[in-house]
């Protein structure tokens, strides 16, 4: 990271007292990881829900932080402000209802409920997954898989979660290897049948 | 926060483009030979010939491209907050479509362009691929892939570089459908050859009829499903061999534009060291390089002219997409390597007050037989031996095995006629998509994706489509593009021999993969959309008898000599084979021709 992308990605760094490269950098690291973002279409209240369910699709385990930390919620807001009108009105009345159904069964809104209060909503919500039926159940559908890609394209998800290996430098690609005649440790297959 | 991966300043690139296009006026040079298009055929034509010593007019519909920028081979998803996705208005087909994350977005509408969404619709092809909005299209839908830019298609093609072979070539003999070509498998045979060996092809040697073998380079390895996949559908004597790649993994001689394979994967964004075949490394740069091949860029061909005394081309017609000029270059042979249907299009809008139905055109059939392969038909599962292991590197590569044809190879099958073959293969690739098929949410859910992420195993089928002489296109009489050319109107649709093969790969699919003892199988048994493999071959058929072909077994056409088609139209019937090398082999072949008459003076 050069000083002109810190900048660029720290945006607010005009305002800034003058810092060193390394404050700079330091910031920028604040901004990336923890900073309030800045919402482009949902309200403070939509976004915390929205946040909370993501964060309860993919939650941060003992391999890898979860959807919060991979910031998939932001990532849906910015394509939600892209989106067309229909789409964007969907997925606020899905996150409108979501407290509601929170706020009746439970007396308060979904990002507030304990765990397993989340998880009784959630697992209602989930049943019909395969062919989504109620509004709930398809903006569920469609929130899970909008949090799925968010966060495995997210660099949490590829290295940290996935430990993906590929788009590197391998000039041999070694692949199974039974095909270099030895037994393979990864797969448990012989080297000859 | 600023998205870099929206920001490739074309600037310089269109500049020196449009600049370079404004130095090359009609009458200042003379010119042997011009070239329409500069992919896989305007490229090879353009470097057998310019290597020869043959002075060469190379006319691009689109721009230069800038490689070593535009080609973003290593860039993460998450260097843009979008995620490689477009906001609306930024795509080519700009119809503020947005296909945000089903089910609320899959918009209907745009389902007849969902192959060209999936090229306009990333940050990675979409600088390369025309506007539909430009370039539309009528009658029945057909999923049209246009690149207008240096290199065309190459720059992102799939680069499966598979043989025709006997199958193909004798196939009428075979099964009493349709005609044969009018050469045989030992006629091009020397061209992929030489190809292999010029371009670089990786490979195992297999001693298969149904798809002949190369000179071949380092092949690559199968992973672990790969090898339990192979080893089960040995028991019922099907093959599953390492993909043939047009890819150098050993280094190719003589070309300073690129360097071997380095297992980056990536392919379809361009590779940026030039290890994959793109026409302009492999070919344009190092023809350019020997003085004798002049590149015009933004240069529309819309017409072949033709000296109405001789029956012969005196050149063609160009609007230079810039400045809207009509310019008029003049060669002693006109070369057209557009891609099928856009030579077809030039053909059919070339009408001199002799053949007012197209140029080429005195047998009625140009623009008839168009072909390709119906996709779509795939099938997937979990091998059980990789459920639940760590990651390993299984992608790092250019492409994945192939499943050879097994159909009316020796047996004959009671319901269609030809074949099939797949492509796919299984582990941990970057993007699970498995995730999107686990049912639930939170830590199990989590864990079941990792659980499943290296077992994932899928194949694809790609069958042909019989040539038909109702498949296929003509000038539209009314619409026009945004140059004023006549579009296309397409009038194909897949037939009963295709739905029932298809029905067929439905079964074998599934059939295999219980061999393979995975679990979860999924079969999607639709059809995708016609267009979608873009192998589109066949509207400008060769043949011996001018009644009832095109072209000549050399690619000229029978009713003007100087005349010769470099890319996929002459072809007769395309197998299941991937087109791209046979393009190049052919087009070797075709300007050998050219060569020869050349320097006997006949042309």
């Amino acid at each position: 990271m050069n000083r002109r992308t810190v900048v660029k990605a720290a945006g607010a760094a005009a305002l800034l007292p003058w810092l060193s490269d390394e404050g700079l950098f330091a910031f920028a690291q604040i901004q990336k990881a923890s900073a309030a973002p800045a919402l482009k279409t949902l309200s403070a209240g939509e976004f915390a829900t929205l946040e909370t369910l993501a964060e309860a699709i993919l939650p941060a385990d003992d391999r890898s932080p979860g959807a919060r930390e991979a910031r998939v919620a932001e990532y849906v807001d910015l394509l939600l402000s892209e989106a067309e009108d229909d789409v964007r009105s969907s997925w606020r009345a899905g996150l409108a209802a979501l407290d509601a159904l929170s706020q009746q069964r439970f007396g308060a809104g979904f990002a507030r409920l304990d765990a397993a209060n989340a998880e009784t909503i959630l697992g209602e919500l989930a049943k019909n997954e395969k062919e989504p039926k109620t509004p709930l159940e398809i903006f569920f559908k469609a929130t899970k898989n909008a949090t799925i890609r968010g966060y495995y394209t997210s660099e949490i998800g590829i290295h940290k979660e996935l430990r993906y290996l590929g788009n590197r430098f391998t000039p041999v690609f070694i692949g199974c290897h039974t095909e270099d005649g030895k037994d393979c440790p990864h797969c448990g297959q012989k080297a000859v049948l | 926060m600023a998205d870099t991966t929206l920001e490739l300043d074309l600037n310089a690139i269109t500049e020196d483009s449009r600049k370079l296009a404004a130095s090359i006026k009609p009458g200042k040079q003379k010119y042997d030979v011009i070239i329409v298009g500069s992919g896989a055929a305007g490229g090879m034509a353009a470097f057998q010939l310019a290597m020869a010593g043959i002075k060469v007019l190379m006319l691009e519909a689109g721009r230069m491209i800038d490689h070593r920028k535009e080609y973003r081979t290593m860039e993460w998803p998450y260097s843009s907050m979008r995620r490689t996705r477009l906001p609306p208005g930024e795509r080519s087909i700009d119809v503020a479509e947005y296909n945000f994350d089903r089910p609320y977005g899959g918009n209907p509408v745009y389902q007849k362009n969902a192959k060209l969404n999936s090229y306009a619709g990333n940050t990675f092809t979409r600088n390369w691929v025309v506007n539909e909005k430009q370039h539309p299209t009528t009658g029945t839908p057909y999923a049209w892939v246009r690149a207008r830019v240096m290199g065309g298609k190459t720059n992102f093609w799939g680069r499966g570089a598979l043989r025709y072979g006997p199958l193909q070539f004798d196939a009428a003999s075979r099964d009493g459908y349709d005609v044969d070509w009018p050469i045989r498998y030992a006629d091009v045979k020397p061209y992929y050859d030489k190809v292999d060996v010029l371009l670089g092809c990786s490979g195992t040697m297999e001693n298969l009829d149904t798809v002949p073998d190369g000179i071949f380079q380092r092949p690559h390895k199968l992973n672990c499903t790969e090898v339990h996949f192979k080893r089960s559908i040995a028991k019922m004597g099907r093959h599953y061999i390492p993909g043939r790649a047009g890819v150098t993994t050993e280094g190719v001689l003589n070309n300073k534009y690129r360097v071997k394979c380095m297992g980056r994967g990536h392919c379809g964004r361009g590779c940026d060291i030039g290890a994959n075949f793109h026409s302009p490394t492999a070919l344009v740069y190092p023809a350019r390089d020997s003085g004798n091949l002049t590149i015009r860029p933004y240069s529309i061909v819309t017409e072949v002219l033709v000296d109405p005394a001789g029956g012969r081309a005196t050149g063609v017609r160009v609007i230079d997409a810039n400045t809207r000029e009509t310019l008029d270059f003049k060669a002693r042979v006109v070369v057209l390597g557009a891609g099928t249907l856009d030579t077809t299009r030039i053909l059919l809008n070339s009408r001199p007050t002799t053949s007012p139905q197209g140029l080429g055109n005195s047998s009625g059939i140009l623009g008839c037989h168009l072909s390709e392969h119906i996709m779509g038909i795939r099938g997937s599962g979990f091998i059980p031996n990789r459920i639940g292991t760590e990651t390993t590197q299984d992608d790092a590569r250019p492409i994945s095995p192939y499943v050879p044809r097994f159909r009316n190879v020796t047996d004959k099958h009671p319901d269609f006629i030809r074949g099939y073959h797949f492509q796919g293969g299984g582990g941990a690739g970057e993007y699970p998509g498995v995730a999107h098929e686990i049912p639930g949410f939170g830590k199990g859910f989590k864990s079941n994706v990792r659980k499943y992420y290296p077992s994932l195993f899928s194949l694809g089928g790609f069958g042909e489509v019989l040539p038909r002489k109702e498949n296929r296109v003509s000038l539209d009489p009314e619409i026009k593009d945004a140059w004023g050319v006549p579009v296309l109107r397409f009038d194909y649709q897949f037939g009963d021999n295709e739905l029932k093969m298809a029905k067929d790969m439905g079964d074998t699919v599934e059939e295999m993969l219980r061999a393979a003892g995975a679990e979860d199988i999924k079969i999607n048994r639709d059809p995708l959309p016609p267009g979608w493999s873009i192998h589109e071959i066949g509207t400008a058929r060769m043949g011996n008898d001018p009644k009832t072909s095109v072209t000549d077994s050399t690619c000229r056409l029978h009713d003007a000599k100087n005349v010769y088609i470099a890319d996929g139209a002459p072809f007769v019937s395309g197998g299941t084979q991937n087109t791209t090398w046979s393009i190049l082999a052919m087009c070797w072949r075709t300007m050998d021709h050219v060569k020869e008459r050349l320097r006997t003076k006949e042309l």
